[in-house]
């Protein structure tokens, strides 16, 4: 081509008339006015083009527009009726829908079923992943957490620091621009009425808490609430409690703190909206900081002063862009350069972003529950999302089947079709519209279904969910995921239904058989791999949960009620006190004891030191009295136990784990070192070293959650130097629990008229440990029921139609002298061999899984074959069962019938 | 006499019509009118009042030969009928 032509064809393409007016145009206007029309606003353009090109083009499509007028519009209602054939469509669905009521029903249900659970899974997801995100700064704000190196060189993971390193940081690095502390300090006694007080759990915090996040005030300043000494900003609940329903702002409201001998008064300042279920942190009642350096003396040089403490919990708000990375390896020197001279320093600290708070803190210890509210895995968040897409899977699945099944039923209206001249797609577009009404009249059912279980589920989750509380964008996705696996899901019956020959399909030839049957075989085989993955993990979980209700624990917890001690004169002679609560009859026998199992305290954890073992092993600490062993049945095996607190104030009884631990063969009379103690967050070297003597070996028991590896454990007397008392446990043995707790009351009160009588019961607090997996493991369950429904109604739909169709041959059968046993056995091999082949595909996933999430406790089930073995069996016979049915209603019916058909 | 009214536009363009005998097509019209009453005027109006005066029976058309510089769209011709004239002159009175 040479240049001129290059340049005529550059200077037509420049000059053609703009392209989408013209093709509107061409669209909407009738043909014979078409010609003049273009024509002329053809050459009209080229004039105005050599002139002013551009002006040309808006001139041009101004015109198109300008004739868009009843005139020149063609009249598109005289085409070809595509309108009416869409309606035709519509109405064979309708009409299929209504003619095939049992699988119409069987469809609808198990759609149903798939869209509610994912669309229900996914409000629980996007509840999980919206954690937090509620605040303004949601995405700059940054909580430091500390990670320390241990003695035996494992590293401890905490969520607070000390509490000048905030202010330090705030005050010396500028793209940190706000910065917020939160502390624990246990529970507080609260209320005006002297018979009706409460322990709260209470935190306090910075000045700047309300402006830092945004929780919202009812009443009260957010900028000042915080301010003033003595002031507490309290939670709806709480103000509802103790105020009633008017406003609570300015009252007051006694305490069991004490300033000068006397009772402090506390003013509300605040009242806060109860926080959302999806925050992290979690509390009712915040003190001002200034009330503590108000109340204690030395508390402003502490919090100025202390680097080693980790007891504030620490909020950062950061410019954004700015280098976290950097940031924390500034704090980390920052932090080093004031450490005190006396103290190695082996800590890092690392800055944790708001948004992954809720799902990245399971390995952290925190200074108090209200820190970390229902933190969860990531894994269990993935292990929903798989499910909702299993569970979407398996009704679409199920649907094609169904459906595959249906076209080779509805041969003959192909046929006609076919021979009436409908081209390819029309047979697809029919399926197609099948499967949209399916879907939509599924889609509109599970949202209904929803609404109607989403109650519940909150109940059960203790959540906020709601409908509505999904953004546009995931509700989009979510209703666009669910159509277009509908659609697809109709893809695969088209295609079968386009490939019958017109012949065949008028003759009704068509026989299950080929390429067809075997997809729809692999498609039954898909379903079952996840029936019988899901059946083998439900299993698995729930003999995990039952191992962790039923291990032998090592020591009893039932009928126990523990008493905490809250004040001076249940702490000072505990002798007095014992014999006091041990009066009434039905108590057999109360022990006093620093700790109890399943604490909620945490424990103070001992460095020992052996001869054998001079690097020292971490052991919990519990101090105890005389009784305490026979109290919980913890089985002494040798030695003695503590007898009397002040004569054995430097012996111990051991556990058989810690006699391993310390390399002892012979413990009892050893003598054995503990340099320093950690309670919590804080350590503390002693300043002698402790060194005590064994007396006694009990056998091994676990106190704690069994998700987490138990620490040996070490029996001291009361009030060493290591902890004071503070629990009295309770044997008691009464049919009438409300009496009993009522007398309790009574004692409690003439020992202490102030402070009120705190008791858990032990067996409570044990189940509450596995609290969390028991309700996973019942969603596993109900999931895991759905699913199985949803494989057994395909199955069940699969065979009805093999069955039907092989009628005549169930007949001859009879005729020749089969028997309705032989019979059923005939049709039922062959789909219990495809279950054991789905068993085959699904059982080493489930055995995957089900591996790792074992990981998760410490001590948990052997993972056996027999589980596996045992939810095979099931899936076999919940499919026998199901073929059985239908197979056998067909081996019954009296030959002359399916004969005579013909 | 509303069948065969003439409004003025319509009569502008059916003048133009008569003037530019079997020549006459859209641009030229326009260009005719645009320069004659001194104003800008959209094509799309020339065509309907054609269109129009057309169902009337005022105005009679035939299609011109494939020329390559419209697009390869054919022109339309109009020329003025009898009763075009007749009514035409009846709207002068």
């Amino acid at each position: 081509m040479s240049i001129e032509n290059l340049s005529t064809v550059y200077f037509e393409a420049m000059s053609a008339p703009p392209k989408y007016p013209l093709r509107f145009l061409r669209w909407f206007c009738r043909e014979d006015s078409l010609d003049e029309i273009e024509g002329d606003l053809t050459e009209v353009f080229l004039k105005q083009s050599a002139t002013a090109p551009r002006k040309a083009k808006w001139n041009f499509g101004w015109s198109v527009i300008k004739y868009f007028r009843p005139e020149f519009i063609k009249q598109f209602k005289q085409q070809p009726n595509t309108y009416g054939m869409y309606k035709s469509y519509f109405k064979i669905s309708l009409r299929q829908l209504i003619k095939n009521k049992t699988f119409s029903v069987i469809n609808i249900s198990v759609l149903t079923l798939g869209f509610s659970c994912f669309l229900l899974l996914s409000l629980y997801l996007h509840d999980e992943l919206s954690f937090d995100m509620f605040h303004r700064d949601a995405n700059t704000i940054y909580r430091i957490t500390q990670q320390e190196r241990q003695d035996n060189g494992t590293l401890r993971n905490i969520s607070s620091v000390a509490p000048t390193i905030g202010k330090e940081v705030r005050e010396q690095f500028p793209e940190v621009e706000d910065m917020v502390r939160l502390s624990a300090f246990g529970r507080v006694t609260l209320g005006n009425d002297p018979t009706n007080r409460t322990h709260e759990r209470a935190l306090s915090a910075d000045a700047n808490f309300f402006t830092f996040f945004d929780f919202p005030l009812v009443e009260g300043d957010a900028k000042t609430a915080l301010k003033e000494p003595f002031t507490i900003v309290v939670s709806e609940t709480i103000k509802e409690k103790y105020f009633g329903a008017g406003a609570a702002l300015g009252k007051q409201i006694w305490s069991g703190l004490r300033r000068a001998g006397q009772p402090v008064y506390l003013t509300v300042s605040g009242v806060m909206k109860n926080f959302p279920k999806n925050s992290h942190l979690q509390m009712d009642i915040l003190f001002s900081e200034a009330t503590w350096h108000s109340l204690y003396n030395d508390y402003t040089q502490y919090v100025t002063t202390e680097w080693v403490d980790t007891e504030y919990t620490t909020y950062l708000k950061i410019k954004p862009q700015s280098n976290t990375a950097l940031l924390s390896t500034r704090i980390e020197a920052l932090v080093k350069n004031n450490y005190p001279a006396d103290r190695e320093f082996r800590s890092s600290f690392t800055l944790q972003p708001l948004r992954k708070i809720h799902t990245n803190s399971s390995q952290l210890e925190s200074a108090a529950e209200q820190f970390n509210v229902n933190s969860i895995k990531p894994f269990y968040l993935y292990t929903f999302a798989a499910l909702g897409f299993v569970l979407l899977l398996t009704a679409c699945l199920n649907y094609m089947n169904l459906s595959t099944a249906m076209a080779i039923k509805r041969t003959r209206e192909i046929g006609t079709r076919k021979t009436l001249g409908a081209p390819k797609n029309q047979m697809v577009v029919q399926f197609i519209t099948d499967s949209v009404l399916f879907s939509l009249l599924s889609l509109l059912l599970s949202v209904g279904l929803a609404y109607l279980v989403l109650p519940w589920i909150n109940v059960f989750t203790n959540k906020e969910i709601s409908i509505s509380s999904l953004p546009f964008e995931w509700l989009v996705m979510v209703v666009a995921v669910i159509l277009s696996v509908g659609i697809l899901a109709a893809l695969y019956p088209a295609f079968i239904a386009t490939r019958v020959s017109i012949v065949d399909a008028l003759k009704r030839e068509i026989k299950i058989g080929g390429s067809s049957l075997s997809v729809r075989k692999a498609l039954l085989v898909m379903q079952f791999a996840i029936s019988v993955m899901m059946i083998a993990s439900t299993l698995i979980i729930y003999q995990q949960l039952n191992y962790l209700r039923e291990k032998d624990l090592g020591f009893s917890h039932e009928n126990l009620v523990v008493i905490d001690v809250n004040s001076r004169n249940l702490r000072r002679n505990f002798e007095t006190v014992k014999s006091e609560f041990g009066k009434p009859a039905e108590v057999l026998r109360v022990a006093a004891s620093t700790r109890v199992p399943g604490e909620w305290k945490s424990f103070p954890v001992a460095t020992t030191k052996s001869n054998q073992n001079t690097m020292g092993s971490e052991m919990i600490f519990v101090g105890i009295d005389r009784d305490f062993l026979e109290t919980y049945k913890i089985k002494l095996l040798a030695g003695r136990t503590i007898e009397d607190p002040v004569a054995d104030s430097l012996k111990i009884v051991v556990t058989q784990l810690a006699v391993e631990q310390l390399g002892l063969t012979d413990p009892i009379g050893q003598v054995v070192e503990i340099p320093r103690v950690r309670y919590g967050e804080r350590m503390e070297e002693l300043d002698t070293p402790f060194r005590v003597e064994i007396i006694g070996v009990v056998e091994n028991f676990y106190f704690e959650s069994l998700h987490r590896k138990q620490l040996p454990v070490i029996f001291g007397a009361l009030n060493t130097a290591i902890q004071v008392i503070d629990y009295y446990t309770l044997q008691i043995n009464t049919s009438n629990w409300n009496n009993t707790l009522e007398t309790l009351k009574a004692i409690n009160h003439k020992i202490d008229p102030d402070t009120p009588l705190e008791y858990t019961f032990l067996d409570a607090r044990f189940e509450e440990m596995y609290l969390a997996d028991a309700r996973r493991g019942q969603i596993f369950l109900v999931l895991s029921i759905i699913v199985v429904i949803i494989a057994s109604l395909g199955l069940f739909a699969l065979v009805s139609y093999s069955v039907e169709s092989r009628l005549k041959e169930i007949g001859v059968r009879k005729v020749m002298g089969a028997s309705v046993s032989s019979i059923v056995a005939l049709i039922s091999k062959e789909f219990l061999v495809l279950v054991i082949i789905a068993g085959a595909i699904g059982l080493p996933i489930a055995g995957y899984y089900m591996q790792s999430w074992l990981q998760e406790f410490a001590y948990h089930i052997p993972f056996g074959v027999l589980v596996f073995a045992e939810a095979l069996l099931i899936t076999l016979v919940i499919a026998f069962i199901t073929i059985g049915v239908r197979t056998a209603r067909a081996a019954v019916l009296n030959p002359v019938n399916s004969l005579r058909s013909e | 006499m509303t069948q065969h009214s003439l409004g003025e536009f319509e009569e502008l363009v059916l003048l133009m019509v008569a003037a530019q005998h079997d020549e006459a097509y859209g641009v030229t019209i326009l260009e005719g009118l645009e320069e004659k009453i001194k104003k800008k005027v959209n094509i799309s109006a020339v065509h309907v009042a054609l269109k129009r005066m057309e169902d009337k029976g005022f105005v009679k058309s035939r299609f011109g030969g494939i020329t390559e510089d419209r697009g390869g769209r054919r022109k339309k011709f109009y020329v003025i009928t009898a009763l075009g004239k007749k009514c035409w002159i009846h709207s002068m009175i």
